[in-house]
């Protein structure tokens, strides 16, 4: 998915595991939070502070009931883990997302001196 | 039971605004009021101007619940990570508890601290405005991200992605990191590279006598003075300087 278009949120993210999870962009996944409550949902966004959002989501509270959200924004600091869905290939995702940044980092920018653009 | 206060709407960077939505705090219901969401706190106020702030840190999670069989209503709920003393305001459960009266088992202020949440329900009359009254509570939850985090350091990353551009506007020579001003260079230069340096130097010295502080020795000006890439440097004896510019 898209990239941010923060250099302080792409340089977090290129430097952690975090750009794993953006690769999840689309992706139905649980999303275990601190508080022992769970959401299972679409991955729509994740940020560089791994502030998750997801839709149509499945949420257990911490005493198990069920109830579903359309939409579920959770901070990053209340996520304990997130499943990785098994078909997804790691090692892939975080190399297409580092990809995209270094696009983006290449021809963001813009103004003059294209030529001399560090990608081949 | 939750003692309102009496506090001021927030006057600005306000989000949204949203009337006639009632707070149920914890399962009691405040009645109709007016929600806030600026970019330093979410607020409610009811008809009498009592209200409550929360701090988006306190926050865990926020969602648009349309299930009608957890709650008779589609409503935003708000998960807040604190426990709302007597005084309106949420306490953030993971520092120290001061006046907080009521956190006794609760007082662990280990990372879990989660113990104690407040739920929160803001139902709008208008059920459309979920979505927007949603999305700008994200925005503003973006704005505060985690300070006990520690790999959200500025100090680190601030200016750590090496930009093409911005490089170039400080040196000169947007590719080579290496690039030194007149005093820095002389201090770096090895043996070698002074002999180099002075053997070019009695070159220019012989061809161009006058112009000998000018052509191609680095003056104290800083090194994008020299656009055009066709001064002799000895720096230009490694190669370094082959490609990086476009004024050919």
């Amino acid at each position: 998915m898209e990239v941010s278009h923060s250099i302080r949120e792409r340089t977090i993210a290129e430097n952690s595991l975090v750009i794993l999870l953006q690769g999840l962009h689309g992706q139905v996944t649980t999303v275990d939070l601190r508080d022992e409550s769970t959401a299972r949902g679409r991955v729509i966004n994740v940020d560089a502070f791994m502030n998750i959002r997801l839709e149509k989501v499945l949420y257990r509270d911490r005493r198990g009931r069920m109830s579903s959200m359309d939409d579920l924004f959770v901070t990053g600091r209340n996520v304990r883990y997130v499943h990785i869905p098994d078909h997804i290939n790691i090692r892939e995702t975080i190399e297409s997302q580092l990809a995209k940044i270094h696009r983006v980092r290449n021809f963001g920018a813009g103004g003059g001196r294209k030529e001399y653009s560090k990608k081949k | 039971m939750v003692v309102l206060k009496s506090l001021p709407p927030p006057s600005e960077g306000v989000r949204l605004q949203q009337a006639e939505t009632t707070a149920v705090l914890g399962g009691k219901r405040l009645g109709s009021g007016t929600l806030f969401v600026a970019e330093a706190h979410l607020s409610w106020f009811d008809g009498s101007g009592m209200g409550f702030c929360l701090e988006y840190p306190s926050i865990s999670l926020h969602a648009i619940s349309r299930d009608l069989s957890s709650f008779p209503e589609e409503h935003l709920y708000v998960m807040v990570n604190a426990k709302l003393d007597d005084e309106g305001d949420a306490e953030q459960q993971d520092k120290a508890p001061d006046d907080s009266l009521e956190d006794d088992e609760e007082s662990d202020s280990d990372s879990e601290g989660s113990r104690t949440i407040t739920e929160i329900r803001f139902v709008p009359s208008d059920k459309s405005a979920l979505e927007p009254m949603f999305s700008a509570m994200c925005e503003c939850q973006a704005l505060h991200p985690d300070p006990e985090d520690a790999d959200t350091d500025d100090d680190d990353y601030e200016g750590e992605e090496y930009d093409v551009e911005e490089a170039e506007q400080e040196q000169g020579h947007g590719d080579i990191p290496t690039f030194y001003t007149y005093e820095e260079g002389l201090s770096h230069l090895t043996s070698e590279g002074q002999a180099t340096l002075d053997r070019l130097e009695g070159m220019l010295a012989q061809s161009v006598a006058q112009q000998y502080h000018m052509a191609g020795v680095r003056t104290d000006e800083p090194s994008t003075a020299f656009e055009d890439g066709m001064e002799v440097d000895s720096s230009s004896i490694a190669g370094q300087f082959d490609d990086a510019d476009v004024d050919h």
